[in-house]
Parts: C-alpha cells; sequence; structure tokens
C-alpha cells in the first residue's frame, strides 16, 4: 500500500471512529427519553399483553397470574358472535367517518385557501367542533337527536315530516353516530390539508396555469399529489382515532338498539368495566392493536407518502 | 441521648395504660375522639345526598371529621367503585352499596363487615337500632352467613304512576291493576292532548323484570343457588315481546334512549302519562318544583300479571371498603347519616320518601309527607317493601354476575323493540349470551 493509501486509510478510520463516538454520544442523548418512552408505553402495553393470557377478573384475583389456559381469551374471541359484529359496525364507522372527514375537509381546505379576511374568520368558526371537548360535543347531538326538544325535530315536525328519534332507529343510529362524528373531525384534515396548501410553491401553479391548465387540472395533478402525503396523515390520525371512538357511543347510544353501534372498543370497555373480564377484554385490546398497526402499515404502502418537495 | 431514651422508654411504659384508660366507649365519650380526620365518601348522583350535604356541617361540628363527598352519574359511580374496591385501596372510607353489585362486591370481601361496629357498645349505642331497617332492603346487605356489610339508605319500591291521571279518568277508568288493564288504559288515553300513554329509561334489566315474572317467567332457575339462566322459555319471549310492544307502541318517540331522570322529565313536562319505577322517581312528579302535573298525578301498585305481582324492590346502603383506613371515623359518619334523627330530618324537611327505617316509616310526619293529592303513598311504599322482603324473589339481582345477565336483557328488549329480531330468537340469543358470561366467570350451568 502507499503512503498516499495509508494516509486515506486512517483518514477513513479516523472518520469512521469519529462517526461512532458521534452515534454513540446521540445514543446517549436519546436514552433516557427512550427509557421513558418504554416505561410509559411499552411496560403497560407488555402488561396488557401478560394479561391478556389470563382469565383476569376483578372479583378473583387469584386469576391475576393465572397462565394455566393462556390462549383461552384468544379463543373465546373467535366464538363470541357479538364481538365479530362490534369489528364490522367498527369498520362501517371507520370507513365512513375517515372518508367523509376526508372529502370535506379537502373541499372545504380547497374553498378557504383564498386571502380573504372574511374566510380566514370563517376558518376559525370551522375548527369550534373540533376543540370542544368530547363529552360536549355528545350532549350538543344528543340534544339534536332528541325529539322532544331538538331543534331538527321541531324543523321536521314544523314541515309536516315524521322523522324518527334517529339514535334509537335501527336504520338511523349509525348513520347518526357518522355524521356526529363527522362534524366533529372534519376540521381536523381541514387544517391539514390548508396547511400544506400553504406550502405549496407558486410556481408549480403558475408553471401549470402556462400550459393552459384548467382550475380542475390543476387540482387534479398538481394540488392532489402535492397533498397527499398530508392526506394520508389524517386519514391514518383518523382511522387510529375512529377506532378509539367513545365519547359518542357512550352518550348517544350505548352500543344500541341492540349492538347496532356497538364499536369494538366499546365491546372491549364493556367486557372491563361492566362486567370485570379485563383478561378477555386485554385480548380484543391486544387484537385492535394488532389490526391497527397491520392496517395502518398497509395503507403506508399502498399510498406512499406522497411528493416531497425539498 | 440516654436521657432522651429513657425518657421515650418511661413515656411509653406510663404511656400505654393510660392511652389504655382513656380509651372509653366512644360514643360515650362524649369527645371528639376522630378530631382532625378527613373522609372521603362517594355515591351516585343522589337527592339523599344532595339533601344531606347540607347537614355536613352539624356532622362535623360533632365529630370533627371533614366530610368530602362526591357523587357521580349511575354507571360512572359504579365502575369507578368496582375498580377502587378490587384494588382494596384506601381513597374510599365510606361510600354507596350498590344494589346490583352488592352480591359481588360483599361477595368478594370488598366492605367492612358492620357488626363489629354495631355489636360493639363502644362504638354504637344500642338506641341506634340496627334491627330498625326494614328486612327487605337490608336482606341485599348481608352474606350468605347473615352479616350486615352495609345500611340502607334507600329502599327502591316500584309503583305505577300516572302523571295526567285526569286523561284516564276523563276515559272512564282507574289505575291499572293487571297487565290487561295496563292495555287497556294506554289504548283509552294514548296521545289525548299530546301525552304518551306511557313511558320507561332504558334499564330494561330493571323494569321488565317485573312484567317477567308476573307473566309465570324467571330471570334464573333458583337464585342465588342455581343460576342457571332461564331467558329462552316461552314465557320469557312472550313477555319480552308484549313488554317492547307496551314501550314502542303507548311511549314517547325516542323512548329507548331515556335515561332515569329523562323518563322522570317526560312525566313531570306532561309529554307522558304512565311509568313503572321506584317511588325515589315517582314522587317528584308531586313534589318538584318543575312539576307541570303535580295536580293531576296519581299513584298505584304495580300491575299483576297471571303469576301474580312482583313489584321491583331494591335497596342501596352505605358501607365501609376493606382497604379503609379509617373505618371508625367512617362508622361515625354513616350511625349519623341513618340515625332515626337524621333520617327524619330529611323526611320532614324535603319530602325525601325512600327511607328504610320502620320507625320514620311509620311516623305520623312520614304519613303526612307521603300523603300526595290524598293519596297514602307511604302505604304503598310498605306494601312493597314487605313484598319484596316476604318471598325474597328480588334474589335475582344481587348475584354477582347481574351485571352482565342484565347487559343481554337490556340488549335483548331493545332488538325485539326495534324489530331487529323476533322475541323467541333475542331471548334466544340471550340466554346464550347469559350461560357463556356465567361459564366465563366461573359458574355451573345445567342446560
Amino acid at each position: 500500500m502507499s503512503a498516499t493509501g495509508v494516509a486515506r486509510s486512517h483518514e477513513q478510520a479516523g472518520k469512521t471512529k469519529a462517526h461512532s463516538a458521534q452515534h454513540r454520544f446521540f445514543i446517549l442523548c436519546v436514552a433516557p427519553s427512550l427509557a421513558v418512552l418504554a416505561i410509559i408505553t411499552l411496560l403497560p402495553s407488555l402488561y396488557l399483553l401478560v394479561t391478556s393470557f389470563t382469565p383476569l377478573s376483578l372479583t378473583r384475583p387469584e386469576t391475576l397470574w393465572d397462565f394455566s389456559q393462556p390462549f383461552e381469551n384468544y379463543h373465546q374471541l373467535w366464538a363470541d358472535e357479538r364481538l365479530h359484529n362490534s369489528v364490522w359496525v367498527q369498520i362501517k364507522l371507520s370507513f365512513w367517518t375517515v372518508l367523509l372527514q376526508l372529502l370535506i375537509g379537502l373541499g372545504l381546505a380547497l374553498l378557504l385557501n383564498v386571502k380573504s379576511r372574511l374566510l380566514e374568520a370563517l376558518r376559525t368558526v370551522f375548527l369550534i367542533p373540533m376543540v370542544l371537548p368530547p363529552i360536549v360535543v355528545a350532549i350538543i347531538w344528543k340534544v339534536i337527536y332528541t325529539p322532544d326538544i331538538s331543534p331538527m325535530h321541531g324543523v321536521f315536525k314544523a314541515l309536516g315530516w315524521n322523522v324518527p328519534a334517529l339514535i334509537t332507529d335501527p336504520q338511523w343510529a349509525l348513520t347518526a353516530i357518522i355524521i356526529a362524528d363527522t362534524w366533529e373531525w372534519f376540521p381536523f384534515t381541514m387544517l391539514m390539508v390548508l396547511a400544506a396548501l400553504q406550502m405549496l410553491p407558486q410556481e408549480l401553479l403558475d408553471a401549470a396555469k402556462v400550459d393552459g391548465a384548467s382550475p380542475w387540472q390543476v387540482t387534479r395533478h398538481v394540488t392532489l399529489p402535492f397533498i397527499q402525503g398530508v392526506l394520508l396523515v389524517a386519514g391514518l390520525f383518523r382511522l387510529i382515532d375512529s377506532i378509539k371512538a367513545f365519547p359518542l357511543i357512550y352518550i348517544l347510544t350505548d352500543g344500541g338498539p341492540g349492538s347496532l353501534t356497538e364499536v369494538t372498543n366499546y365491546y372491549s370497555f364493556l367486557q372491563a368495566f361492566n362486567f370485570s373480564y379485563l383478561g378477555f377484554s386485554s385480548a380484543i385490546t391486544v387484537a385492535l392493536l394488532a389490526a391497527t398497526l397491520v392496517l395502518s402499515w398497509l395503507i403506508v404502502r399502498v399510498v406512499g407518502w406522497g411528493v416531497r418537495v425539498d | 441521648m440516654s436521657t432522651l431514651r429513657r425518657r421515650t422508654i418511661l413515656g411509653s411504659a406510663l404511656g400505654a395504660p393510660i392511652a389504655a384508660l382513656a380509651a372509653p366507649a366512644v360514643h360515650a365519650q362524649g369527645g371528639k375522639p376522630y378530631a382532625g380526620t378527613t373522609i372521603n365518601g362517594s355515591c351516585f348522583q343522589t337527592t339523599y345526598f344532595e339533601y344531606l350535604k347540607a347537614y355536613f356541617p352539624q356532622f362535623e361540628e360533632k365529630t370533627g371529621i371533614k366530610v368530602n363527598f362526591n357523587m357521580q352519574a349511575f354507571p360512572v359511580y359504579n365502575q369507578r367503585t368496582d375498580l377502587e374496591l378490587s384494588t382494596r385501596g384506601s381513597a374510599i372510607d365510606v361510600c354507596n352499596v350498590t344494589f346490583i353489585y352488592s352480591g359481588r362486591w360483599i361477595g368478594a370481601g370488598w366492605f367492612t363487615n358492620l357488626d363489629t361496629f354495631t355489636k360493639d357498645s363502644k362504638y354504637t349505642p344500642a338506641d341506634w337500632a340496627p334491627e330498625d331497617f326494614a328486612g327487605g332492603p337490608q336482606s341485599a346487605m348481608k352474606n350468605a352467613k347473615g352479616e350486615t356489610f352495609g345500611f340502607s339508605w334507600e329502599g327502591g319500591a316500584m309503583i305505577t304512576s300516572a302523571a295526567r291521571y285526569d286523561l284516564i279518568e276523563k276515559a272512564g277508568l282507574g289505575m291499572p291493576k293487571t297487565f290487561d288493564e295496563l292495555i287497556k288504559v294506554c289504548d283509552a288515553v294514548h296521545n289525548k292532548e299530546n301525552v304518551a300513554a306511557f313511558t320507561a329509561d332504558k334499564l330494561h334489566h330493571w323494569n321488565w323484570i317485573p312484567y317477567l315474572m308476573g307473566s309465570g317467567g324467571a330471570v334464573f332457575k333458583a337464585p342465588p343457588e342455581n343460576l342457571t339462566p332461564t331467558l329462552n322459555t316461552p314465557q320469557a319471549a312472550t313477555s319480552a315481546e308484549w313488554y317492547a310492544n307496551l314501550l314502542m307502541k303507548y311511549g314517547p318517540d325516542g323512548l329507548l334512549s331515556y335515561s332515569d331522570d329523562q323518563a322522570m322529565r317526560s312525566q313531570m313536562s306532561g309529554r307522558a302519562n304512565m311509568r313503572t319505577q321506584a317511588i325515589t322517581w315517582s314522587v317528584p312528579l308531586a313534589k318538584h318544583a318543575e312539576s307541570t302535573v303535580q295536580k293531576t298525578v296519581r299513584f298505584g301498585l304495580m300491575p299483576a300479571g297471571p303469576a301474580g305481582n312482583f313489584p321491583g324492590s331494591n335497596s342501596h346502603g352505605l358501607g365501609i371498603p376493606a382497604g379503609s383506613k379509617k373505618k371508625e371515623a367512617a362508622w361515625e359518619f354513616i350511625k349519623w347519616a341513618l340515625s332515626k334523627e337524621t333520617i327524619a330530618m330529611v323526611v320532614k324537611e324535603h319530602g325525601y320518601p325512600s327511607v328504610c327505617r320502620l320507625s320514620v316509616i311509620k311516623s305520623p310526619e312520614f304519613k303526612q309527607v307521603l300523603t300526595l293529592n290524598g293519596q297514602d303513598v307511604a302505604a304503598l311504599y310498605l306494601e312493597v317493601l314487605e313484598l319484596g322482603g316476604k318471598t325474597g324473589y328480588m334474589k335475582y339481582r344481587t348475584v354477582p354476575v347481574y351485571p352482565q345477565v342484565g347487559d343481554k336483557i337490556n340488549k335483548a328488549i331493545e332488538r325485539i323493540a326495534t324489530k331487529q329480531q323476533g322475541a323467541a330468537d333475542a331471548m334466544k340469543q340471550a340466554q346464550a349470551e347469559a350461560v357463556q358470561d356465567l361459564q366465563k366467570a366461573g359458574f355451573k350451568v345445567d342446560l
């Protein structure tokens, strides 16, 4: 090896050494945060997983460490028809709420992406449902859906329309929840899309216009690809949140009539806190968590993260 | 250092016998042995404790014990307390023993045996009289050995109330005494003057059971010994269909989502007429300042079915969680809150109707307070309590698995009422789910 080669090799080794020292330093810096994260998120999740292998019931403390039939809860998941129904309800609720929130949020964001004082004020108004506490939202919709006191039913009555109580009508109960959930959360998508739209480089739009693109073509070929990643993130957030749907169902329908609005999350809650079957409820939650992770991964794989502009 | 040690040893040696001498009977002491103690109490939202809170300063003055008392909505209270009791935590010192959870909470050993207090004159004077509490409500507060874990502050006795009795009279009818008469009255008055004939809340596993039993059905084979569900019998299916029809045909729109309070308000505002429910939710129709039906309301016994009359009766009591570290102070609170004097005061000043001390129920003051529109409602109340206590038909409700089985009943009634399923199928499904739950909870079921 020539002298230059040796020098280069030494230089390379020095760089590698410095790089690994830097890497160690970074790890050291991040370690406390990772430790805290592990304690507050991983440990409870691990405990949830462990509990799911026991028949833990609050009224029978001896069941806490009973691992004699570790897969019994998972076996029961297959046999529980009410759980299967709750998964189907969950799919319907998630599909419609995410779809509607994305469409309405996107539509309004495109309309409001104009510099005007009036529209800026309107943006703030549209954000109100999202910043209200979920229980308040549920109470607002409880009033709207209760015929005796509902202004909506009052109007229907005045028009001579006989509209049933939506939250107790089997044809309408889930739709009523979807409407309320969409109202509460479309501003989230709107806000994210608006932020993305304001970062859209003007040159791209100008270039498209120079090429003679119509407004629809600009939206279709420039704007939408640009905000695709944001839409995906918003959709994912909303999907995960829709799986956690709780206050609206708790206040408005209690999962009913029958089990028509009983989503998996709510069913898991009933098992744990109304019936004390914590082991079984943990198994449901573990399955739900796994399904959410797989679904999120699939969506990212299929849709991709969109265009990146540096 | 050595002086200190000597002092400590001498102090301990002298202090122990002196302390023993200075620990006379708590009630006889006349002092405030628990002064400075703060106890935490908890119950679901209820008028009794709303009224009682106003008198807490009297208790604090008398004992020096400070009381933090929280109330939550019924389901929220039960869920929180279930969790708290199961951990044997010491966050709560005195709390409500909820009727449908009583079997589970007492059976799991989560409450303190109060006999240790009542049988010891050091803690309880003889004139406090634990035997003065009505037997029916008290039975839910005891375990199989007859030991007491709570004292009832409320006895729920199901009666019939007709908010607009004038409409019934106008139709030439009276208070319904049988299921058939109930339907006849409903047919005659439904939607007259925009008033729905019947109303109810969504707790079907409480409201429907008297109709089920009246039709010859039952929830379990022989509770508490044999908890095999009997929800798939022909009687259960027929009765469930009958009840679902009662709700949907004669109830106001949206009734299936009604809470207790909503159902009561529908009567108070004159939008609905009859309801079969505990007296606590019925008396406000005559007493509440916001009631528009004070002059027209009438009360009657629960209608009887072909198999007899089984009005629901329940009770809620005050107990001391096993994990409490201030049990003596908590007992002082229970002693005061449920003393004859305190209960009589709440009855006299607020007209509270559902008390459980016989001496108060039989007093002229109680009768006077519960004479509503010329009717002796106190007599109705006592009659229901005695009915429930005599035959023990309410035992189904205090078994540890009732919350689970009750949920299946609620869902089945909703499915029938909204025509998602026929009655026989819905009850068959409820039966299968209840059996599954019982097996999950480790109970033997003979099928």
